[in-house]
């Protein structure tokens, strides 16, 4: 068993953060969660500390030290790096690591034990590429896009905090492309779509592991010492077009396979009605052709964990969640989003005991 | 052979269209009253003419894709169907094996020869020599393998077809992967049946002038693969693959500027177009030769290029001598 006492979850209010933190307050052996985020968490949290906060600043560095946290769990990489420019990606994601680990490093800090949430993305996506890739294996060409360029320089900067604090245990997993309920990962985001834009020509192996999985994953590293870096995806792999028909839904070949960059430029800005525009990052028009598989052999044997879900099963689960949705939307169309909103506004409200100015002016406008 | 049972949808989509029940009906039946049909005309030009003029078996076997294709389109429209690691659907391959069988039969009249060899089970590396601008000669080994003992062999390929539109999905399907050390290593200890051709684009790219003469093995990287998988050789010799493509020329700005490996020029491609894909109707030999032993020597031999290339050099001869062997026994290139 590991020494973890004091915890701090970054990210969250994303899709993994604020559930790991909701899943660690279970846990007796575990004193105190102070997890932090941009937005309120997703999750009703009863005894975790909630800060809004942003991992760029300096002041996570004085809190780490005050409230002698010994492990941080970095849940706050932005993975599906869609809704944000590349720029605002990169700020979170390399700046934003580049000052926690920061934080964690130095003589005098209490930090014990550093958990990454990463990407199977780092092993970007080539003709020549592998069939399975191995954490060791190393990307053959440089990086392609700024993403994948992104998550290179996060686990660099993890890899040089390990050599630095040899007696910390440092654990990199590395997700695949995560579905299960949430609607905003990437591949939630594309199966959603009424159509959903394939490569022309090209029907790539995908691995999809399950949102469950993740937290899972992540509570079991926070419970267990795992030093090393771990592929985390469900068994198997699906083809694309699979997915697809398994999700009852239609593919439409209309990204090209030469001069993809126009099309996607052209594609990244249309919109179905009711919806965000489909603004694919370069990884994934890249992912959807090549595709990618990685060897989940050191996550079983070495990590310990087994995961629930295989890659079909996500997909099926996600389909699953999907038809269900439908069938409560068949009845009053409302706007998802906007009682999504609406409910996590008053739940910070009763949080704080106060309302925050914005959310005043629109429960005056709504009044 | 009947199609696959009804999807709860799929019953749907035939209520919400009346006439879409009367088309499913006629496309199921359809096959068969064809054949019914050109089975009785067969039989009456033989009664006419004294001959066989149809073909019957061939036909059957045509039938009888025409039902496999339609039965694995059924349940693969759903998704129910599994790929493995590498892509591979044997269902679909197994779909699609009667019309390779009709070229392997009919076209190329490939003989085999010591098919004996090849283990029923268990890891073997299956090492090839190459040759014919397209990479038919895979295709063959590969009927030829599943004919002797129904296993499919999986051939290893230039990563480049990996960035091809459709055959970079097709070539996965039927159990071919990238030509990555890492991806032989995973499927031999997964006790597969993988096949190389150590001379790669060198073999399939070479003039019709220099025919069956075996290029560079590479580095030996096959050897050491087998070394340390642990698992035997078999040595294969293709002769009939060189003519089907003869290769005058080599227009290597037009390669260089299409990213090809070699831009072919042969007495119909780029002449007559399409039709120049078409290859030659060559009459075939497939040679498995013994296993070479690699699977009892100690793994740690790897490691030692001497003896990979002493290894690489007596699998290369024993290849060359089966090409010698062969050309001499089978006469004409073409008829005989």
């Amino acid at each position: 068993m590991s020494g973890t006492r004091r915890v701090l979850v970054t990210g969250a209010s994303g899709l993994l953060g604020g559930r790991l933190a909701s899943r660690l307050e279970a846990d007796p052996a575990i004193e105190r969660i102070v997890a932090v985020g941009t937005r309120p968490p997703s999750v009703d949290l009863q005894r975790t500390d909630f800060l809004r906060a942003d991992i760029r600043h300096s002041a996570i560095a004085r809190l780490v030290r005050t409230l002698e946290l010994d492990t941080v769990v970095h849940t706050g990489l932005i993975l599906d790096p869609q809704r944000v420019t590349a720029h605002a990606a990169h700020e979170t994601n390399v700046i934003g690591t580049m000052n926690l680990i920061a934080a964690c490093g130095g003589s005098d800090s209490p930090v014990c034990k550093l958990i990454v949430a990463s990407s199977t993305a780092i092993y970007g996506a080539e003709p020549a590429d592998p069939s399975l890739w191995s954490e060791s294996m190393p990307r053959a060409v440089p990086a392609r896009d700024p993403f994948t360029r992104d998550i290179d320089e996060v686990e660099s900067y993890v890899a040089a905090f390990a050599q630095r604090v040899p007696a910390a245990v440092v654990t990199v997993l590395r997700f695949a492309d995560m579905l299960g309920r949430s609607r905003t990962t990437t591949f939630a985001r594309l199966f959603d779509l009424p159509v959903v834009p394939t490569v022309f020509g090209f029907d790539p192996r995908l691995q999809f592991v399950h949102e469950d999985d993740c937290v899972a994953v992540l509570e079991h590293a926070v419970t267990h010492d795992r030093p090393g870096t771990f592929n985390v995806a469900g068994s198997g792999v699906v083809v694309l077009s699979q997915a697809i028909s398994m999700l009852h839904r239609r593919g439409a070949p209309v990204i090209p396979f030469v001069a993809s960059g126009p099309a996607m430029f052209v594609l990244n800005r249309m919109r179905s009605p009711g919806s965000p525009p489909l603004a694919l990052p370069a990884h994934i028009v890249r992912l959807l052709r090549f595709g990618r598989g990685v060897d989940t052999t050191a996550l079983r044997d070495v990590f310990g964990a087994s995961l629930r879900y295989t890659t079909a099963e996500a997909v099926v689960d996600r389909g699953a969640h999907r038809s269900g949705r439908e069938r409560r939307d068949s009845g009053a169309r409302g706007d998802d989003e906007e009682s999504l909103e609406r409910f996590i506004e008053t739940r910070t409200a009763a949080w704080n005991g106060h309302h925050t100015p914005a959310s005043r002016r629109r429960a005056g406008a709504r009044a | 052979m009947s199609s696959a049972p009804p999807r709860a949808d799929s019953a749907a989509e035939s209520d919400g269209w009346p006439g879409r029940r009367m088309l499913d009906d006629l496309r199921t039946q359809l096959p068969m009253a064809a054949m019914t049909a050109t089975g009785t005309l067969a039989m009456r030009l033989r009664d006419l003419t004294g001959r066989d003029v149809i073909d019957l078996e061939s036909l059957q076997e045509l039938v009888s894709l025409v039902y496999r294709i339609s039965d694995v389109s059924s349940s693969h429209r759903a998704g129910r169907y599994t790929v493995d690691d590498f892509g591979f659907d044997p269902e679909f391959t197994e779909a699609l094996m009667p019309i390779f069988h009709l070229i392997y039969r009919k076209y190329w009249r490939v003989e085999t020869f010591g098919a004996e060899v090849l283990p029923e089970r268990g890891g073997a590396l299956l090492v090839s020599n190459h040759a014919g601008v397209l990479p038919w000669d895979g295709a063959m080994i590969k009927v030829a393998v599943f004919e002797a003992v129904e296993r499919h062999a999986r051939a290893l390929v230039a990563s480049w077809f990996g960035s091809l539109p459709t055959l970079s999905w097709l070539l996965r399907r039927t159990g071919q992967t990238n030509g990555h050390p890492d991806d032989s290593l995973r499927l031999l200890r997964r006790r597969e049946l993988v096949l190389v051709f150590p001379e790669g684009v060198r073999g399939t790219g070479k003039p019709f002038s220099e025919r069956y003469k075996l290029r560079r093995f590479g580095r030996g990287g096959f050897v050491e693969v087998a070394l340390r998988a642990g698992v035997p050789i078999i040595p294969i010799s293709v002769v009939g693959s060189e003519e089907i493509h003869p290769m005058l020329a080599d227009l290597r700005p037009v390669a260089r500027m299409l990213g090809l490996p070699y831009f072919p020029v042969t007495p119909t491609w780029p002449l007559l177009g399409p039709l120049g894909l078409v290859p030659l109707p060559s009459r075939w030999r497939i040679r498995f030769h013994p296993m070479v032993r690699t699977d009892e020597r100690d793994p740690g031999e790897a490691d030692d290029p001497a003896h990979v290339m002493r290894i690489s050099d007596q699998v290369r001869d024993v290849i060359q001598d089966g090409l010698t062997l062969d050309l001499a026994e089978r006469g004409g290139v073409f008829r005989g």
